[in-house]
Protein backbone atom coordinates (compact mmCIF):
# COMPACT_ATOMS: atom_id res chain seq x y z
CA UNK A 1 0.00 0.00 0.00
CA UNK A 2 1.32 3.71 -0.64
CA UNK A 3 1.63 6.15 2.20
CA UNK A 4 -1.83 7.74 1.40
CA UNK A 5 -3.46 4.41 0.96
CA UNK A 6 -1.91 3.63 4.52
CA UNK A 7 -3.22 6.58 5.81
CA UNK A 8 -6.78 6.92 4.79
CA UNK A 9 -6.78 3.04 5.67
CA UNK A 10 -5.58 4.25 9.59
CA UNK A 11 -8.05 6.87 9.64
CA UNK A 12 -10.54 4.57 8.48
CA UNK A 13 -9.76 2.42 11.03
CA UNK A 14 -8.83 -0.18 8.39
CA UNK A 15 -5.33 -1.31 9.25
CA UNK A 16 -5.14 -4.41 10.97
CA UNK A 17 -3.23 -4.39 14.68
CA UNK A 18 0.10 -4.74 13.91
CA UNK A 19 0.03 -2.75 10.15
CA UNK A 20 -1.88 0.37 12.81
CA UNK A 21 1.30 -0.08 15.62
CA UNK A 22 3.95 0.50 12.39
CA UNK A 23 1.57 3.47 11.38
CA UNK A 24 1.06 4.85 14.79
CA UNK A 25 5.01 4.60 15.12
CA UNK A 26 5.83 6.80 12.10
CA UNK A 27 3.21 9.24 13.11
CA UNK A 28 4.99 9.85 16.25
CA UNK A 29 8.25 10.32 14.50
CA UNK A 30 6.93 12.85 11.81
CA UNK A 31 4.66 15.48 12.62
CA UNK A 32 4.22 16.38 9.21
CA UNK A 33 2.40 13.16 8.56
CA UNK A 34 0.36 13.62 11.97
CA UNK A 35 -0.83 16.91 10.53
CA UNK A 36 -1.73 15.16 7.10
CA UNK A 37 -3.95 12.61 9.69
CA UNK A 38 -5.87 15.43 11.30
CA UNK A 39 -6.58 17.11 8.41
CA UNK A 40 -8.19 13.39 6.86
CA UNK A 41 -10.27 13.18 10.55
CA UNK A 42 -11.87 16.63 9.91
CA UNK A 43 -12.34 16.14 6.14
CA UNK A 44 -14.30 12.89 7.56
CA UNK A 45 -15.71 14.52 9.89
CA UNK A 46 -17.63 17.32 8.09
CA UNK A 47 -18.51 14.85 4.82
CA UNK A 48 -19.93 12.74 7.57
CA UNK A 49 -21.87 15.59 9.54
CA UNK A 50 -23.19 17.30 6.24
CA UNK A 51 -25.21 14.53 5.01
CA UNK A 52 -26.33 13.55 9.19
CA UNK A 53 -29.35 15.42 9.16
CA UNK A 54 -31.10 13.86 5.84
CA UNK A 55 -31.82 11.09 8.63
CA UNK A 56 -33.81 12.63 10.87
CA UNK A 57 -36.01 14.18 8.01
CA UNK A 58 -39.63 12.59 7.44
CA UNK A 59 -38.78 9.85 4.72
CA UNK A 60 -41.58 11.73 1.70
CA UNK A 61 -45.18 10.08 2.30
CA UNK A 62 -45.15 8.93 -1.11
CA UNK A 63 -42.34 6.87 -0.28
CA UNK A 64 -43.87 4.80 2.37
CA UNK A 65 -46.73 4.43 0.54
CA UNK A 66 -44.78 2.38 -2.46
CA UNK A 67 -43.73 0.07 -0.11
CA UNK A 68 -46.68 0.13 2.53
CA UNK A 69 -48.81 -0.97 -0.43
CA UNK A 70 -47.09 -3.45 -1.72
CA UNK A 71 -46.70 -4.92 1.75
CA UNK A 72 -50.10 -5.03 2.56
CA UNK A 73 -50.90 -6.84 -0.89
CA UNK A 74 -48.70 -9.62 0.37
CA UNK A 75 -49.80 -9.46 3.94
CA UNK A 76 -53.30 -9.35 2.40
CA UNK A 77 -53.49 -13.06 0.64
CA UNK A 78 -50.66 -15.13 0.15
CA UNK A 79 -49.71 -13.92 -3.49
CA UNK A 80 -47.85 -16.24 -5.81
CA UNK A 81 -44.32 -15.37 -7.22
CA UNK A 82 -45.63 -14.18 -10.41
CA UNK A 83 -48.52 -11.83 -9.16
CA UNK A 84 -45.71 -10.18 -6.58
CA UNK A 85 -43.43 -9.54 -9.70
CA UNK A 86 -47.11 -8.07 -11.29
CA UNK A 87 -47.21 -6.37 -8.44
CA UNK A 88 -43.32 -4.60 -8.41
CA UNK A 89 -44.10 -3.67 -12.34
CA UNK A 90 -47.69 -1.88 -11.27
CA UNK A 91 -46.26 0.03 -8.63
CA UNK A 92 -42.81 0.90 -11.07
CA UNK A 93 -45.58 2.19 -13.90
CA UNK A 94 -47.50 3.90 -11.32
CA UNK A 95 -45.32 4.80 -8.40
CA UNK A 96 -46.55 7.82 -7.04
CA UNK A 97 -49.72 8.70 -8.47
CA UNK A 98 -52.79 6.54 -7.99
CA UNK A 99 -52.25 3.20 -6.41
CA UNK A 100 -55.08 0.80 -5.45
CA UNK A 101 -58.19 0.33 -3.17
CA UNK A 102 -56.20 -2.37 -0.82
CA UNK A 103 -56.02 -2.40 2.65
CA UNK A 104 -53.68 -0.72 4.31
CA UNK A 105 -52.76 2.47 6.53
CA UNK A 106 -52.48 4.99 3.90
CA UNK A 107 -53.50 5.44 0.71
CA UNK A 108 -52.63 8.06 -1.94
CA UNK A 109 -55.95 10.33 -3.26
CA UNK A 110 -55.43 13.26 -4.95
CA UNK A 111 -51.60 13.92 -4.52
CA UNK A 112 -51.94 13.67 -0.97
CA UNK A 113 -52.17 10.81 1.87
CA UNK A 114 -55.04 9.77 3.50
CA UNK A 115 -55.45 7.58 6.46
CA UNK A 116 -57.38 4.58 5.81
CA UNK A 117 -59.02 1.03 7.66
CA UNK A 118 -57.38 0.64 11.25
CA UNK A 119 -55.35 3.88 11.34
CA UNK A 120 -58.33 6.46 10.19
CA UNK A 121 -60.79 4.64 13.21
CA UNK A 122 -57.63 5.00 15.72
CA UNK A 123 -57.24 9.09 14.41
CA UNK A 124 -60.80 9.46 14.69
CA UNK A 125 -62.08 7.89 17.84
CA UNK A 126 -58.96 6.86 20.05
CA UNK A 127 -57.40 8.61 22.94
CA UNK A 128 -53.77 9.13 24.11
CA UNK A 129 -54.71 7.24 27.39
CA UNK A 130 -56.02 4.19 25.44
CA UNK A 131 -52.55 3.04 24.14
CA UNK A 132 -52.64 -0.52 22.29
CA UNK A 133 -50.37 -1.34 18.93
CA UNK A 134 -51.78 1.33 17.32
CA UNK A 135 -51.26 4.43 19.26
CA UNK A 136 -52.76 7.98 19.17
CA UNK A 137 -49.70 10.61 21.09
CA UNK A 138 -50.08 14.26 20.87
CA UNK A 139 -52.99 15.91 19.90
CA UNK A 140 -53.08 19.82 19.13
CA UNK A 141 -54.82 22.59 16.88
CA UNK A 142 -52.55 23.28 13.78
CA UNK A 143 -52.31 27.23 12.91
CA UNK A 144 -55.00 26.77 10.52
CA UNK A 145 -57.85 25.51 13.32
CA UNK A 146 -57.71 21.81 11.76
CA UNK A 147 -56.72 19.07 14.63
CA UNK A 148 -53.75 17.31 14.17
CA UNK A 149 -52.38 14.15 15.88
CA UNK A 150 -49.35 12.29 15.95
CA UNK A 151 -50.01 8.42 15.69
CA UNK A 152 -47.31 5.43 15.88
CA UNK A 153 -48.63 1.46 14.61
CA UNK A 154 -46.06 -1.03 15.80
CA UNK A 155 -48.15 -2.88 13.07
CA UNK A 156 -47.43 -1.32 10.42
CA UNK A 157 -43.74 0.11 11.91
CA UNK A 158 -44.94 3.61 10.66
CA UNK A 159 -45.11 6.95 12.64
CA UNK A 160 -46.58 9.92 11.48
CA UNK A 161 -48.24 13.32 11.95
CA UNK A 162 -52.06 13.59 10.35
CA UNK A 163 -54.09 16.67 10.26
CA UNK A 164 -58.44 16.29 9.85
CA UNK A 165 -59.77 18.13 6.62
CA UNK A 166 -62.67 17.59 4.67
CA UNK A 167 -63.79 14.71 6.86
CA UNK A 168 -60.63 12.73 6.54
CA UNK A 169 -57.16 12.09 8.15
CA UNK A 170 -54.35 13.74 5.60
CA UNK A 171 -50.57 12.81 7.03
CA UNK A 172 -48.64 15.22 7.03
CA UNK A 173 -45.49 13.58 7.62
CA UNK A 174 -44.08 9.84 8.49
CA UNK A 175 -41.28 8.23 9.65
CA UNK A 176 -40.43 4.33 10.11
CA UNK A 177 -40.82 3.45 13.52
CA UNK A 178 -39.60 0.27 15.66
CA UNK A 179 -41.42 -0.16 19.10
CA UNK A 180 -38.18 -2.15 20.51
CA UNK A 181 -34.94 -0.16 21.09
CA UNK A 182 -32.77 0.15 18.36
CA UNK A 183 -29.57 1.29 16.86
CA UNK A 184 -28.66 4.69 15.62
CA UNK A 185 -30.59 5.38 12.53
CA UNK A 186 -33.57 4.38 13.50
CA UNK A 187 -36.03 6.19 15.90
CA UNK A 188 -36.13 5.63 19.37
CA UNK A 189 -37.96 3.68 21.16
CA UNK A 190 -40.48 5.73 23.12
CA UNK A 191 -42.53 8.74 21.72
CA UNK A 192 -43.10 10.20 18.54
CA UNK A 193 -40.25 10.10 16.09
CA UNK A 194 -37.90 12.94 15.78
CA UNK A 195 -38.63 13.59 12.50
CA UNK A 196 -43.00 13.48 13.51
CA UNK A 197 -41.47 16.11 16.30
CA UNK A 198 -40.17 18.50 13.63
CA UNK A 199 -43.53 18.24 11.84
CA UNK A 200 -45.70 19.03 14.89
CA UNK A 201 -43.31 21.89 15.79
CA UNK A 202 -44.24 23.13 12.17
CA UNK A 203 -48.00 22.59 12.54
CA UNK A 204 -49.23 23.54 15.99
CA UNK A 205 -50.76 26.84 17.06
CA UNK A 206 -50.11 27.07 20.77
CA UNK A 207 -50.19 23.80 23.37
CA UNK A 208 -50.84 20.82 23.11
CA UNK A 209 -54.17 19.28 23.96
CA UNK A 210 -54.77 17.88 27.71
CA UNK A 211 -56.70 14.86 27.91
CA UNK A 212 -60.14 16.63 28.94
CA UNK A 213 -59.87 18.64 25.65
CA UNK A 214 -58.90 15.54 23.46
CA UNK A 215 -61.69 14.12 24.39
CA UNK A 216 -64.32 16.80 24.18
CA UNK A 217 -62.74 17.65 20.33
CA UNK A 218 -63.19 14.04 19.79
CA UNK A 219 -66.59 13.70 20.93
CA UNK A 220 -67.55 17.24 18.64
CA UNK A 221 -66.39 14.98 15.56
CA UNK A 222 -63.37 17.00 15.24
CA UNK A 223 -65.00 20.15 13.97
CA UNK A 224 -62.67 23.02 14.29
CA UNK B 1 -44.82 -13.49 3.33
CA UNK B 2 -41.40 -12.06 4.11
CA UNK B 3 -41.08 -8.78 5.63
CA UNK B 4 -39.22 -6.83 2.91
CA UNK B 5 -41.31 -4.13 2.29
CA UNK B 6 -41.06 -3.22 6.09
CA UNK B 7 -37.25 -3.34 6.20
CA UNK B 8 -37.26 -1.06 3.04
CA UNK B 9 -39.04 1.49 5.01
CA UNK B 10 -36.76 1.19 8.03
CA UNK B 11 -33.62 1.57 5.40
CA UNK B 12 -35.42 4.72 3.68
CA UNK B 13 -33.13 7.15 6.12
CA UNK B 14 -30.47 5.61 4.99
CA UNK B 15 -31.28 5.59 1.12
CA UNK B 16 -32.47 9.29 1.34
CA UNK B 17 -28.87 10.03 2.92
CA UNK B 18 -27.00 7.97 0.49
CA UNK B 19 -28.78 9.40 -2.40
CA UNK B 20 -28.16 12.73 -1.41
CA UNK B 21 -24.27 12.52 -0.92
CA UNK B 22 -25.14 11.07 -4.71
CA UNK B 23 -27.41 13.26 -6.51
CA UNK B 24 -27.31 16.57 -4.34
CA UNK B 25 -30.68 17.92 -5.56
CA UNK B 26 -33.09 16.50 -2.85
CA UNK B 27 -35.71 16.16 -5.60
CA UNK B 28 -33.00 14.15 -7.43
CA UNK B 29 -32.14 12.55 -4.12
CA UNK B 30 -35.48 11.36 -4.02
CA UNK B 31 -36.48 10.65 -7.46
CA UNK B 32 -33.20 7.68 -7.51
CA UNK B 33 -34.31 6.28 -3.77
CA UNK B 34 -37.88 5.75 -5.47
CA UNK B 35 -36.23 4.37 -8.72
CA UNK B 36 -34.29 2.45 -5.96
CA UNK B 37 -37.75 1.46 -4.13
CA UNK B 38 -39.25 0.25 -7.33
CA UNK B 39 -36.24 -1.76 -8.78
CA UNK B 40 -35.69 -3.94 -5.55
CA UNK B 41 -39.57 -4.62 -5.29
CA UNK B 42 -39.68 -5.97 -9.11
CA UNK B 43 -36.54 -7.53 -8.28
CA UNK B 44 -37.61 -9.50 -4.75
CA UNK B 45 -37.17 -12.70 -6.11
CA UNK B 46 -33.32 -11.56 -6.37
CA UNK B 47 -32.85 -10.94 -2.77
CA UNK B 48 -32.13 -13.95 -0.16
CA UNK B 49 -33.48 -13.00 3.33
CA UNK B 50 -30.67 -13.07 6.01
CA UNK B 51 -28.70 -11.60 3.66
CA UNK B 52 -27.84 -7.73 3.83
CA UNK B 53 -31.25 -6.10 2.57
CA UNK B 54 -28.84 -2.51 2.77
CA UNK B 55 -25.83 -3.74 0.39
CA UNK B 56 -28.10 -5.11 -2.23
CA UNK B 57 -30.25 -1.74 -2.39
CA UNK B 58 -27.19 0.46 -2.10
CA UNK B 59 -26.17 -1.48 -5.24
CA UNK B 60 -29.32 -1.57 -6.92
CA UNK B 61 -28.77 2.68 -6.22
CA UNK B 62 -25.73 2.55 -7.46
CA UNK B 63 -26.56 1.02 -11.13
CA UNK B 64 -29.81 2.96 -11.19
CA UNK B 65 -27.24 6.42 -10.37
CA UNK B 66 -25.08 5.34 -12.96
CA UNK B 67 -27.63 4.82 -15.52
CA UNK B 68 -29.41 8.27 -15.08
CA UNK B 69 -26.58 9.81 -14.96
CA UNK B 70 -25.57 8.67 -18.95
CA UNK B 71 -29.36 8.80 -19.72
CA UNK B 72 -29.20 12.63 -18.56
CA UNK B 73 -25.61 12.98 -20.62
CA UNK B 74 -27.44 11.58 -23.48
CA UNK B 75 -30.42 13.61 -23.58
CA UNK B 76 -28.27 16.81 -22.47
CA UNK B 77 -30.28 17.61 -19.77
CA UNK B 78 -29.46 19.61 -17.01
CA UNK B 79 -29.97 18.19 -13.07
CA UNK B 80 -32.30 20.57 -11.34
CA UNK B 81 -31.31 23.73 -10.85
CA UNK B 82 -29.42 24.38 -7.61
CA UNK B 83 -32.10 26.63 -4.77
CA UNK B 84 -29.24 29.10 -4.17
CA UNK B 85 -29.90 29.98 -0.48
CA UNK B 86 -33.14 28.31 -0.08
CA UNK B 87 -34.68 27.53 3.62
CA UNK B 88 -32.28 29.83 5.41
CA UNK B 89 -35.58 31.12 6.46
CA UNK B 90 -35.46 31.96 10.64
CA UNK B 91 -32.67 29.60 11.49
CA UNK B 92 -30.58 30.50 14.45
CA UNK B 93 -27.04 31.69 13.27
CA UNK B 94 -25.78 28.71 14.29
CA UNK B 95 -27.84 26.56 12.00
CA UNK B 96 -27.25 28.64 9.27
CA UNK B 97 -23.82 28.16 9.49
CA UNK B 98 -23.88 24.54 9.72
CA UNK B 99 -26.49 24.46 6.69
CA UNK B 100 -23.75 26.78 4.58
CA UNK B 101 -20.43 24.26 5.65
CA UNK B 102 -23.26 21.53 4.52
CA UNK B 103 -23.36 23.31 0.84
CA UNK B 104 -19.73 23.75 1.06
CA UNK B 105 -19.32 19.50 1.60
CA UNK B 106 -21.84 18.91 -1.22
CA UNK B 107 -20.68 21.51 -3.96
CA UNK B 108 -17.37 19.69 -3.63
CA UNK B 109 -18.92 16.50 -3.42
CA UNK B 110 -20.78 17.19 -6.65
CA UNK B 111 -17.42 18.00 -8.37
CA UNK B 112 -15.85 14.51 -7.76
CA UNK B 113 -15.76 11.90 -10.53
CA UNK B 114 -18.91 9.27 -10.41
CA UNK B 115 -16.30 6.48 -9.39
CA UNK B 116 -14.81 8.63 -6.21
CA UNK B 117 -17.82 10.46 -5.17
CA UNK B 118 -19.81 6.95 -4.45
CA UNK B 119 -16.89 5.48 -3.00
CA UNK B 120 -16.19 8.55 -0.92
CA UNK B 121 -20.15 8.26 0.25
CA UNK B 122 -20.16 4.67 1.09
CA UNK B 123 -17.50 4.54 3.49
CA UNK B 124 -17.66 8.55 4.82
CA UNK B 125 -21.17 9.31 5.07
CA UNK B 126 -22.91 5.94 5.09
CA UNK B 127 -19.61 4.37 7.24
CA UNK B 128 -19.25 0.71 5.64
CA UNK B 129 -16.24 -1.06 6.09
CA UNK B 130 -14.06 -1.24 2.82
CA UNK B 131 -15.14 -4.87 2.31
CA UNK B 132 -18.83 -3.58 2.47
CA UNK B 133 -18.06 -1.50 -0.12
CA UNK B 134 -15.97 -3.01 -2.29
CA UNK B 135 -18.68 -5.64 -2.53
CA UNK B 136 -21.49 -2.76 -3.28
CA UNK B 137 -19.10 -1.84 -6.03
CA UNK B 138 -18.49 -4.60 -7.35
CA UNK B 139 -14.59 -3.97 -7.37
CA UNK B 140 -11.27 -4.81 -5.90
CA UNK B 141 -10.58 -3.68 -2.68
CA UNK B 142 -7.50 -2.11 -4.07
CA UNK B 143 -9.55 -0.46 -6.56
CA UNK B 144 -11.86 1.30 -4.19
CA UNK B 145 -9.02 2.62 -1.75
CA UNK B 146 -6.87 4.22 -4.40
CA UNK B 147 -10.23 5.88 -5.57
CA UNK B 148 -10.59 6.92 -1.44
CA UNK B 149 -7.86 8.34 -1.82
CA UNK B 150 -8.46 10.03 -4.84
CA UNK B 151 -11.67 11.56 -3.98
CA UNK B 152 -10.33 12.48 -0.14
CA UNK B 153 -7.44 14.64 -1.87
CA UNK B 154 -9.75 15.89 -4.36
CA UNK B 155 -12.45 17.10 -1.23
CA UNK B 156 -8.98 18.08 0.95
CA UNK B 157 -8.11 20.36 -1.54
CA UNK B 158 -11.38 21.58 -2.67
CA UNK B 159 -12.57 22.16 1.32
CA UNK B 160 -9.24 23.76 2.16
CA UNK B 161 -8.52 21.24 5.06
CA UNK B 162 -5.51 20.22 4.15
CA UNK B 163 -3.73 22.98 6.20
CA UNK B 164 -4.10 22.51 10.03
Amino acid sequence: MTLEERLIAYVDGELAAPDRAAFEAELAADPTLADKVAGHRRLAARISSAYAPVLGEPAPPQLVAIASAANDRGAGRRLPRWAAMAAGLVIGVVAGRALWPEPGPLAVRGGELIARGGLDQALTSRLAADGGALRVGLTFKARDGRYCRTFRSAEDRLAGLACRHDGRWVALATAAWAPAPSPDYRTAASGDPPAVLAAVDAAIAGETLDPAAERAARDRGWKP
Amino acid sequence: MDGLEREIVELLPRLRRLARALARAPADADDLVQVTVERALVRRGQWRPGTRLDSWMFRIMKNAWIDESRARTRRGALFAPEAAGEAVGDDGAAAMAARLAAREVETAMARLPQDQRIAVALVLVDGLSYQEAAEVLEIPAGTLTSRLVRGRAALLADLGEAAP
